[in-house]
């Protein structure tokens, strides 16, 4: 049965259904096999009910709301002058800004489409000029946007926490630590590369200048103070972060700037709720998959098959990466964390892993995938906001993936990259 | 070309990557919608298209306005309101079955087109109608089953413990949903099959915003 409903759901994948549809043929499938027809069909729909109601899940809308809100003003620019204003006129200042930019954009929205959009779209004609390579540009780009992932807010993270039923608060204090691994080794990349290039420096800003970026930038940084702040003080949930940061981006643009007008409003409020609705059908019908499958013993039968009993806890960890990085090359993060998570969940539980440790390796995974020929999704992402052909958008990311990969293959072996922050903020 | 793509397109064009915002692109102007249906049926269309972008809109206004003074209420007054979640809830739901027909609408579910969009047209108009009837029988098989479940909750006639109304009031929006979803796909594949161009939506032709993939 589970040959079947993987057939299934992967030809429909690539097929280019709607990716509701296979989630939803594979749990159809798992359902009528089960109970031998249609009689048990409401149970589905009850499964698909329940998947979107965890209070928990709530934060996904309302991070998407407050960034949508804040990024329709000027916050990205004002973060790219604050970082240009201190890294600028360093050897490669541009690039480490690019990716620095991308990072501090990652702690506002959790999205590496916004991300790559609103960092990459004045920061890519800047370094053209200045003499980088484009495929080189693109590449930083489309990777440094993937750090956004893995620094808080992060929706796959909530949605790891939601269906492993992990606790999302140390999930984002987690992502932190590999977040600025790999900004630093990008860093150095860049600064490597704009030597053996050659690449002229950026004119040094004065401390006046300075000071301007910092205050103009205050705003936007106010996120991160909400999110990681109010989470590592132990004063607010994901949920009560990501409201705060709502009522935050309101107080802000509707009040003091006035950038944003009630009309204005309504249209984030409703292209907030479309974004909301397409993943929410995914997550529910994931639920109802997950459901079935794990009755059925799916998730035993195909790690039966793997031999991961003998695997050991690296073993495992580096079965569970390369299962997410595979799949992430070829379907959206979200869609991969909903099927794949119930599956390796009972190997995870048995091997007593950390699932904070497995929820940081899956988001940087999946970060990874979604920058990887041939269908990351980020990839076409920029194919389509820069109008570049896909040969030479992904020209240049070969450099990038071996440096993700090392940080993956660091975390299995270091964990502390990511649980040191966890550690200190919750006492473990 | 209707509405969206018009929209898109007068955007896009010859305006450089740097000025333009990607949350912009992501706005749909709803007085710009027009049917694909004609007479009758197309006002309809249009009613609905309208009562579904309110409900989405308004869904996450409330939704942001309680979940903001819970936590007001919790850190500055030291009380919770008792019904937050409650009402969250009933919210979530009513904004993801008013919101997969509006996307069904524009064409915006996520999918993945890099091998539909390297087939010849001779292929990928077939292909789209199979997916487009695939995916509405699917979504008529899910109202089915979702007027059965409903009507068992209503005959039950449970209450929500805080808001002391019927549960089968905030999940009636699952099968309203599912069937104009699959209403929509519907349309599309009639769409496909009359027209000479393919459509993704029965307001958006493909062509125009081949982001393929939409993340979040």
């Amino acid at each position: 049965m589970s040959l079947m409903i993987f057939g299934t759901m992967i030809f429909l994948l690539l097929l280019g259904f709607p990716m509701m549809i296979p989630l939803i043929a594979g749990s159809l499938i798992g359902f009528v096999a089960l109970f031998g027809g249609f009689g048990q069909l409401d149970t589905m729909v009850q499964q698909i009910l329940g998947g979107i109601r965890p209070a928990s899940l709530i934060a996904v809308p309302m991070f998407i709301f407050a960034a949508d809100i804040m990024t329709r003003g000027q916050s990205a620019n004002r973060l790219i002058d604050l970082v240009m204003a201190f890294v600028g006129h360093l050897k490669g200042g541009l690039a480490v800004s690019t990716a620095t930019a991308c990072t501090l954009f990652g702690a506002v929205s959790g999205s590496t489409q916004a991300t790559v959009v609103a960092v990459g779209g004045p920061l890519r004609p800047r370094m053209l000029k200045a003499g980088y390579k484009d495929s080189f540009v693109l590449a930083l780009i489309v990777n440094a946007s993937d750090i956004a992932f893995l620094i808080p807010p992060s929706i796959g993270m909530i949605i790891y926490g939601v269906v492993s039923g992990t606790s999302i608060s140390e999930l984002f204090i987690a992502g932190i630590g590999p977040g600025l691994l790999i900004l630093v080794m990008f860093s150095i990349y860049s600064y490597i590369y704009a030597h053996r290039h050659n690449v002229p420096t950026e004119p040094k800003s004065t401390w006046g200048e300075r000071g301007e970026a910092v205050q103009r930038a205050l705003w936007p940084l106010g996120f991160p103070v909400i999110i990681v702040g109010g989470i590592y003080g132990g004063i607010f949930s994901p949920t009560e972060a990501a409201a705060a940061c709502v009522l935050y981006a309101l107080i802000l643009e509707m009040i003091m700037f006035r950038e944003m007008t009630v009309k204005q409003l309504y249209a984030t409020a409703k292209s907030t709720g479309l974004i909301t609705a397409v993943v929410f059908i995914l997550v529910g019908a994931g639920a109802a998959f997950s459901y079935v499958i794990s009755f059925a013993q799916i998730p035993q039968e195909v790690l039966g098959a793997i031999g991961i009993d003998q695997m050991g806890q690296y073993g495992i960890l580096f079965t569970i990466s390369i299962a997410f990085f595979v799949g992430c090359m070829f379907v959206d993060p979200i869609v991969v964390i909903l099927i794949l998570v119930p599956i390796f969940a009972p190997v995870v539980n048995s091997a007593g892993l950390d699932p904070v440790l497995v929820g940081t390796i899956i988001t940087l995974q999946v970060a990874i995938g979604s920058a990887t020929p041939p269908f990351g999704c980020d990839i076409f992402t920029a194919i389509a906001v820069f109008k570049r052909p896909y040969a030479e958008v992904i020209r240049g990311t070969p450099p990038f993936i071996v440096m993700l990969l090392s940080v993956a293959v660091a975390l299995i072996f270091f964990p502390q990259i990511a649980l040191f922050l966890r550690d200190l903020a919750f006492a473990k | 070309m209707k509405a969206d793509d018009d929209l898109r397109q007068s955007r896009d064009q010859d305006v450089p990557a740097e000025v333009q915002t990607t949350v912009a692109d992501d706005d749909i102007d709803d007085s710009q919608y027009v049917s694909g249906l004609p007479g009758i049926l197309g006002v309809v269309d249009v009613a609905v298209a309208r009562i579904e972008a309110v409900l989405l809109a308004t869904g996450v206004l409330l939704m942001a306005l309680n979940t903001m003074a819970n936590v007001v209420g919790r850190y500055a007054l030291g009380q919770s309101i008792f019904f937050t979640e409650e009402l969250n809830q009933a919210l979530i739901i009513l904004i993801t079955f008013a919101g997969i027909s509006y996307a069904a609408r524009h064409g915006r579910h996520i999918r993945m087109s890099a091998i539909f969009d390297a087939l010849k047209p001779t292929l990928r108009k077939p292909l789209m109608i199979l997916i487009s009837v695939v995916t509405a029988a699917a979504m008529f098989l899910l109202t089915w089953y979702s007027i059965e479940y409903v009507s068992t909750q209503a005959s039950r006639g449970r209450l929500l413990p805080a808001l002391q109304i019927p549960v089968w009031w905030i999940i009636i929006w699952a099968p309203v949903g599912f069937f104009l979803t699959g209403v929509q796909y519907a349309l599309t594949a009639v769409k496909n099959l009359i027209d000479k161009d393919i459509w993704l939506s029965t307001s958006t032709m493909e062509g125009y915003d081949n982001t393929g993939e939409e993340e979040v």
